[in-house]
C-alpha cells in the first residue's frame, strides 16, 4: 500500500505540473510575440522598435458600453494587427482589418480613416462571436453552445451540412448593421431591405408577427428572431418548415435562395429591442408600421392572376398545378364562390367560414378587387368524366382517397370535413340531405356550393359512388322522428335562460361553456362536436333538424340521444332558443323572437 | 530574589533562548517526537489537535478496505476539495444575471487555472453526492445503523440532504441555460408540496420564477448557509463516531485464532488504562481478545492514502473533462427537454407520472423511512457485515428502493428526449 | 493493510528488510505531496492575479493628433489623463492625486485636486499641499493606424514630450 500511496502521491504531482505548464504557454502569446518581430522589422526607427521591445504579450481588450450590455472583445489578443495598416497583406491573425468605402471608411491625404473605430465599437457588435474569449474554438464560436458564432465566417459542427456553405459570406453581417442602421432603404443593408420586402410580399406578416411590423398569430412571434435563432435554424425552417417541427404547416414558398438568403439576412437582423431606437421611436414605428400600405401589384388584364403569384397564394392554395397543399382548391372559384363571397373572405376571412386559418392580408383593395375578379373568371366547368374521376378531382383533396376525411388539406380546415366511411352517421341521413349538402355546401363551413359546376346527375353519380365504395352498407330504413317542422317554444327571455341553464349543465362537456364546441371532451371525440357559435352553419340548419339531433342524437357521432335523458320537447325548444340567441348579429337582439 | 535574578540570567537566557528558538519553536507546535513506543504512539492521539478526532486504537475491522471502502472518508475529503476549489472561484464569481455567465467565460478564457478549479468544483460536487449515497448504502448493507448508531445514522440522512442542497444550488450559478433550466424544474418540483410546496418555491427563489433574486439566494445557501450547516454536521457526525464506540463491527470475533492470540498479551499490559478511556461502555478489557491496532500510524496512514486517491482521481478527471457550459440564459426559449440535475432526474422521471407522488409523496417517504429505519429495525444481529444473512429483509427492501431509484434516475438521464418522450441513447 | 508494530513478534526479519524500501517510499510520498502542495500554492498566488482586468484597459487609443489643436489641455476624466499639446509636442499626465488619489482638476496654473488642496504647476510638479510626489505621466505613442495611444502600465520621465 505504500508503493501505491507512492504512485498516486505522484500521479497528484504530475498532474499539478501539466495543468501548471498548461497554463503558460498560450496560442495567442505566439501570434503577440510573431507581431512583435515582424513590426519590429516593419518599424521606421529606433525609438519605435524600443517600444516594440518593450511590450510583451498580454491580454488586450476592448470595453465598451455603447451598445446594450457592456462587451468585452479580446479578439485583439490574437488579432493584434488588425488596426495596423503595415500587416494588410498578411495572413490571419495578423492581417489588419480591410478599409472599405461601404463600411464609411475615408481616405484623407492618402490614408485611410476608419468610420467605426474599433477602439469605440469593438468587434463582436459587427462580426459576433464571443469577444472574451481566447482560445479559436470559443472565440469565434465554433462551440455548438454559443449563440452568435462568427456571423457569416463560422459554420458549427451541429448545423446542417447542405446549409454550411450557404451560410457563409459577408452579407450576413448585414443583419448586425440594421442594429443601428435602421432605415428601410439603407444603401449598405440590401440584403436586409429586400428580406423586409419579402416578408411582406411573401404574406409572411400574415400568420407571423414582428413588434412594429405585423400582427400575425398562426405562427411563432419573430420579433426575436434574430436573438433566438441561428441562421442555420431560420434557413431550414424557411426551406423546409416541417424539419424542426412535424406538425408545423408553414407552407413551402421554394424561394430562390438569394431571397432565402435576404430573409435570413432580415430575421437575423431582427434581435427585440434595438439599441439605436429610443422607446417612443418604437411606438412610432408600431403606430406607422402597422398601418403599413403595401403597394398595388400589377395593373392590366392579367394582373389578378398575375397578383395570386405575387401574393404566394398559392403556397397554401391549389389552382392549375400549383398547389401549396394547405387550403382549398381554386381552380372551380368562379363556379363556387361568388364574388361577394370572395370579398369577404380577403377582408375578412372569419366572416364567411368562422374558424378558417387563413390570415388577413393588409393588400389594397384594389388589388383583392383584381384577384376576386380573375378568380370569377375560372368558370370552367370540369369535364364530364365517371363518377370515381370525379371524386378524386373534386372532393379528395378534403374527403380524402378513402373517403375516411382525412384529405392533405383536413388538417388545416375546422369544421373538419365528414368523415364519409363512418356508416352510422351516412346511412342514418336521408339522401336528400347529402344531395343539399354538395349542390348547395354548407354555410360556415369549406364545403362550397357545387350546383354551377355539376350537373344534378354528376352529384347523384358521385353520390352513389362514396355509398358504394366508402360507406358501403346500404341506407337504413329511416324511421321518421316525431319533431316539430317548427320550433313550438317561443324565444323569449325565460326560454333562453331555460335553455341556458340546461345547456351549460348537459352539453358543455364536449360543446364548451362558450359553445364553441371545445369542451374538455371534445379533444377525443371524432368527428369534433359542432362549434355552436358558427353563426352562418347554425342560421343554415332548420329547426327541424336542430329538434332530431338532440332529441334522437346524431348517429355517428357522440351525440346521444337526449329523449334518452330525460329532455322535453319544450327544453329542446329552449335550447334552440339559446343556441339562435347566441349566434344573433349584435344590434338585431330586440329582434330576435320576431 | 527578584532584584538579582535579572542581572544575571538575561544575558546568557537570551542568547541561549535565541540559540534554542528553533527547536523550543519546533516543540512548541510538535510536542512529541515521532512516536517510537506505543505509549507515543497513544499519546499523538491526545496531543496533536488535528488527530486528536482519533481514537488511539482502532479495531483491526475498521481498518478492512473491503468493510468501508473509504467512503465516509471519500466523501469528507471530496469536501475538502469543495471548500479549497470553492473558496477561490468566490474571487471571480459574481452572483448577476447579468455578468454571472461571462465571469463563467472568464474563468475559462482568461483566469489563469479558471477552468481546472472550476472543473475539480463541479466534478467533485457530482462525486460526493454520488460518493455521500453510497456511503449511506454501506452503512445499511453492513447493518451500521444499528443501536447505539442510531442517531448518527440519522444525521447521515440529513447529511446526505444537505449535500444534494448544496449541489443543487451551486448548480444554478453558472448561469447558463442547463443550470437556469434545471433550477426551473427542481424548484417546480419542489413546488408540488402540498400546503407549503408554493410558499417554499417562493421564499427559495425570491420572485415567482427564477431570476435574480433566485440567483442571490442560491449564492448565499451555496457559499455561507449550507457549507456551515454541514460543517456542524460532519463535526457531530464524526463525534458520535467515537461516542458510538467506533465504527461497527462482528460483535463475536469471527475467528479466535493465533494471530488474535498473539495480540492478547502484550495489549492487556499497555493498552488497559487508555483504551478503558476511550472505548467507554464497549470496553471488554482482558477477556475478549483484543483485535485493535494504533491509530497512528494505522489509521492515519489508511486516511492519507484515501485522501492522495480521491485527490489524485479528481484532478485526473478534471484534466481530461470540461465542466459544462451551455448557451447564455434565454429565458423565452427553454432546451427541450429541460432537466433537473442528474440526482434529481429519478424525481422528474417520477413526476412525469404523477406530479404529486413523484415531486413530493414518494421522496418524502423515502426520507421518512431513511430518518425512522434504525427505531423499527431493532433487531441485533447482522451488523458490521456485509449482506448478513440475518438482515436478509431489510437488505433486500432497501437494495430493491435503490436500484429503483438509480434505475428511475438512468431512464430519466439517457432514456428521455424532446418532450419527455422516450428515446433510445444507443 | 499491513499492521505496523502493535506486537513485537511482528518485528521479524522480513520486517527488518522492509524498512529501507519503507523509507524510500515514505521518502517519495513525501516529495509528492510535498511538491503537489507547493505547486497548487502557487498556482493559487497565480489564480488570484488577474490577468484582464474589467475596469478600463491600460493601454487605450484617444484619437489622432490633430483632434487635439495645439494649446490643448483636455482632462479625459473617465480615464484619468490629461492630454497635453503644446505645439508638436503632445504629453499625457495623470490626473489621478498622488496624495489619496481623488481626480485632480485643471487650474490656471496647472492641477488642483478637490479634496485637501494639493497643486501642483503645469507639469504636475507639486507646488503646495499634501501631495507627497509630481503627478506622473504616461507613455504616449503613435499607433501605426495614426491614432495616439496611452499606456497607463508605463510611466516616463516627467517632461518626455512626444513629437507629431
Amino acid at each position: 500500500m505504500r508503493l501505491a500511496l507512492a504512485i498516486a502521491s505522484f500521479v497528484v504531482l504530475i498532474v499539478h505540473g501539466v495543468v501548471f505548464y498548461d497554463q503558460f504557454f498560450y496560442r495567442w502569446e505566439r501570434h503577440q510575440t510573431a507581431y512583435f518581430e515582424q513590426a519590429r522589422s516593419l518599424s521606421k526607427n529606433e525609438r519605435e522598435r524600443a517600444e516594440l521591445d518593450a511590450r510583451s504579450p498580454r491580454i488586450e481588450q476592448t470595453i465598451v458600453t455603447s451598445f446594450g450590455d457592456t462587451r468585452v472583445d479580446r479578439c485583439t489578443t490574437c488579432h493584434i494587427a488588425s488596426d495596423d495598416p503595415r500587416f494588410a497583406g498578411h495572413a490571419q491573425p495578423l492581417k489588419s482589418h480591410p478599409y472599405s468605402a461601404a463600411m464609411g471608411d475615408v481616405q484623407r491625404n492618402g490614408r485611410w480613416e476608419r468610420r467605426h473605430k474599433f477602439s469605440d465599437f469593438g468587434c463582436t457588435v459587427c462580426h459576433d462571436g464571443q469577444g472574451r474569449g481566447l482560445e479559436t474554438k470559443y472565440s469565434h464560436g465554433e462551440d455548438e453552445f454559443w449563440p452568435e458564432p462568427l456571423t457569416g465566417y463560422v459554420t458549427q459542427a451541429t448545423w446542417r451540412k447542405d446549409f454550411a456553405a450557404k451560410l457563409k459570406g459577408n452579407t450576413y453581417m448585414e443583419a448586425n448593421c440594421a442594429q443601428c442602421h435602421t432605415a428601410e432603404d439603407f444603401a449598405g443593408t440590401p440584403s436586409v431591405n429586400r428580406g423586409r420586402k419579402l416578408f411582406y410580399a411573401m404574406n409572411c406578416y400574415g400568420c407571423h408577427k414582428i413588434d412594429g411590423m405585423s400582427e400575425g398569430t398562426l405562427g411563432p412571434d419573430l420579433t426575436e428572431a434574430g436573438k433566438k435563432f441561428k441562421i442555420d435554424y431560420l434557413w431550414e425552417s424557411i426551406v423546409e418548415p416541417r424539419a424542426n417541427l412535424a406538425s408545423s404547416f408553414m407552407p413551402k414558398f421554394n424561394l430562390a435562395e438569394r431571397d432565402v438568403r435576404a430573409l435570413v439576412v432580415f430575421l437575423k437582423s431582427r434581435r427585440g429591442v434595438n439599441f439605436a431606437e429610443t422607446s417612443l421611436d418604437r411606438y412610432k414605428a408600431h403606430v406607422e408600421n402597422v398601418a403599413v400600405v403595401i403597394p398595388p401589384g400589377t395593373a392590366g388584364e392579367k394582373a389578378g392572376e398575375q397578383l395570386i403569384t405575387d401574393r404566394a397564394c398559392t403556397a397554401c392554395h391549389k389552382l392549375g398545378d400549383r398547389d401549396g397543399g394547405i387550403a382549398p382548391d381554386l381552380s372551380y372559384e368562379g363556379l363556387i364562390r361568388d364574388n361577394l363571397w370572395l370579398m369577404d373572405h380577403f377582408t375578412n376571412p372569419r366572416s364567411r367560414v368562422p374558424d378558417s386559418i387563413m390570415p388577413t392580408f393588409r393588400f389594397p383593395g384594389e388589388d383583392f378587387e383584381r384577384i376576386t375578379a380573375y378568380l370569377g373568371t375560372l368558370k370552367t366547368p370540369p369535364p364530364a368524366m365517371p363518377p370515381a374521376d370525379t371524386y378524386k378531382t373534386l372532393c379528395a383533396r378534403c374527403h380524402g382517397e378513402k373517403g375516411d376525411g382525412e384529405g392533405k388539406v383536413a388538417w388545416y380546415l375546422d369544421p373538419a370535413p365528414r368523415d364519409l366511411t363512418k356508416v352510422g352517421f351516412m346511412n342514418s341521413k336521408p339522401r336528400e340531405r347529402f344531395v343539399a349538402s354538395i349542390q348547395e355546401g354548407v354555410a360556415g363551413t369549406s364545403m362550397p356550393s357545387w350546383k354551377n359546376a355539376l350537373k344534378p346527375e354528376q352529384v347523384n353519380g358521385v353520390l352513389s359512388y362514396v355509398l358504394t365504395t366508402f360507406t358501403k352498407e346500404p341506407s337504413r330504413e329511416i324511421k321518421p322522428h316525431n319533431v316539430p317542422d317548427q320550433n313550438p317554444v317561443a324565444s323569449s327571455a325565460t326560454s333562453i335562460q331555460h335553455g341556458e341553464a340546461i345547456f351549460l349543465e348537459r352539453c358543455t362537456g364536449c360543446h364548451g361553456r362558450k359553445a364553441d364546441g371545445k369542451g374538455p371532451n371534445s379533444l377525443d371525440i371524432t368527428p369534433k362536436p359542432r362549434n355552436l357559435r358558427n353563426a352562418a352553419f347554425v342560421a343554415s340548419v332548420n329547426d327541424r333538424r336542430l329538434f332530431d339531433g338532440i332529441l334522437y342524437g346524431v348517429q355517428g357521432t357522440a351525440m346521444p340521444s337526449w329523449i334518452d335523458y330525460g329532455l322535453s320537447k319544450n327544453d329542446v325548444g329552449d335550447i334552440v332558443n339559446f343556441i339562435r340567441s347566441i349566434n344573433q348579429k349584435k344590434g338585431s337582439q330586440q329582434n330576435a323572437g320576431q | 530574589m527578584s532584584t538579582l535574578l535579572p542581572e544575571t540570567k538575561p544575558e546568557k537566557g537570551a542568547w541561549s533562548a535565541l540559540k534554542e528558538m528553533p527547536s523550543n519553536v519546533w516543540s512548541s507546535i510538535f510536542r512529541n517526537p515521532l512516536p517510537s513506543t506505543d505509549l507515543e504512539r497513544a499519546s499523538t492521539s491526545f496531543t496533536n489537535f488535528f488527530l486528536h478526532i482519533h481514537p488511539v486504537k482502532v479495531h483491526k475491522n475498521t481498518l478492512r478496505p473491503i468493510y468501508t471502502m473509504g467512503l465516509g472518508l471519500i466523501s469528507l475529503f471530496l469536501f475538502f476539495i469543495l471548500v479549497a476549489t470553492g473558496i477561490l472561484l468566490m474571487f471571480y464569481y459574481v452572483p448577476s444575471t447579468t455578468q454571472a455567465y461571462d465571469r463563467m467565460l472568464d474563468l475559462r478564457g482568461t483566469v489563469a487555472f479558471g477552468i481546472f478549479l472550476r472543473n475539480m468544483h463541479r466534478w467533485s460536487a457530482h462525486g460526493m453526492v454520488a460518493i455521500v449515497f453510497l456511503h449511506m448504502c454501506r452503512v445499511f448493507l453492513t447493518g451500521a445503523y444499528k443501536k447505539p448508531r442510531e442517531f448518527n445514522w440519522v444525521l447521515g440522512v440529513l447529511l446526505l440532504l444537505v449535500t444534494l442542497f448544496l449541489s443543487f444550488t451551486g448548480y444554478l450559478l453558472p448561469w447558463d441555460q442547463l443550470a437556469f433550466w434545471a433550477i426551473t424544474v427542481g424548484s417546480s418540483i419542489a413546488g408540488y408540496a402540498p400546503l407549503i410546496g408554493q410558499q417554499m418555491k417562493f421564499v427559495l427563489l425570491g420572485d415567482t420564477t427564477v431570476g435574480q433574486e433566485a440567483l442571490l439566494r442560491f449564492y448565499v445557501l451555496h457559499v455561507a448557509v449550507l457549507p456551515s450547516v454541514l460543517v456542524l454536521l460532519i463535526a457531530i457526525h464524526f463525534w458520535r463516531i467515537r461516542k458510538d464506540g467506533g465504527l461497527s463491527r462482528p460483535e463475536q470475533p469471527q475467528c479466535e485464532t493465533a494471530v488474535v492470540k498473539m495480540t492478547l498479551e502484550p495489549a492487556k499490559k499497555k493498552v488497559y488504562g487508555l483504551q478503558g478511556f476511550v472505548r467507554g461502555p464497549f470496553t471488554k478489557v482482558g477477556n475478549v481478545p483484543d483485535d485493535s491496532v494504533y491509530a497512528w500510524p494505522n489509521l492515519l496512514l489508511a486516511e492519507l492514502f484515501v485522501f492522495v486517491l480521491t485527490v489524485s482521481l479528481i484532478l485526473l478527471v478534471s484534466l481530461a473533462f470540461n465542466a459544462p457550459l451551455e448557451e447564455p440564459v434565454n429565458v423565452m426559449h427553454p432546451p427541450n427537454p429541460a432537466k433537473a440535475p442528474w440526482y434529481f432526474l429519478g424525481l422528474q422521471e417520477m413526476v412525469s407520472y404523477s406530479a404529486f407522488w413523484g415531486g413530493i409523496g414518494i421522496p418524502g417517504l423515502m426520507v421518512a423511512l431513511l430518518l425512522i429505519v434504525p427505531y423499527i429495525d431493532r433487531g441485533t444481529k447482522g451488523v458490521g457485515r456485509w449482506f448478513a444473512k440475518e438482515r436478509l429483509l431489510a437488505n433486500t427492501i432497501f437494495l430493491t428502493l435503490v436500484i429503483l431509484n438509480v434505475i428511475f434516475i438512468i431512464i430519466g438521464t439517457f432514456f428521455r428526449g424532446p418532450n419527455w418522450a422516450f428515446v433510445s441513447p444507443f | 493493510m499491513p499492521v505496523a508494530s502493535t506486537n513485537p513478534q511482528s518485528h521479524t526479519a522480513t520486517d527488518e528488510q522492509h524498512m529501507p524500501r519503507r523509507k524510500v517510499l515514505a521518502w517519495l510520498t513525501s516529495v509528492g505531496l510535498f511538491g503537489s502542495a507547493v505547486l497548487s500554492a502557487v498556482s493559487n498566488l497565480v489564480f488570484i492575479k488577474p490577468r484582464a482586468t474589467y475596469g478600463q484597459p491600460a493601454r487605450f487609443a484617444i484619437g489622432k493628433p490633430d483632434d487635439f489643436p495645439s494649446g490643448t489641455r483636455i482632462s479625459l476624466d473617465v480615464k484619468r489623463v490629461c492630454i497635453v499639446r503644446d505645439g508638436g509636442r503632445m504629453a499625457a499626465i495623470s490626473t489621478t492625486c498622488t496624495h489619496l488619489g481623488c481626480i485632480v482638476g485643471i487650474s490656471d496654473t496647472g492641477f488642483a485636486c478637490p479634496c485637501h488642496g494639493s497643486r501642483f504647476d503645469q507639469d504636475g510638479t507639486v507646488t503646495g499641499g499634501p501631495a507627497p510626489k509630481p503627478l506622473p505621466w504616461f507613455k504616449l505613442s503613435l499607433a501605426p493606424n495614426g491614432e495616439l495611444e496611452v499606456d497607463k502600465g508605463t510611466m516616463v520621465e516627467p517632461g518626455t514630450y512626444l513629437n507629431v
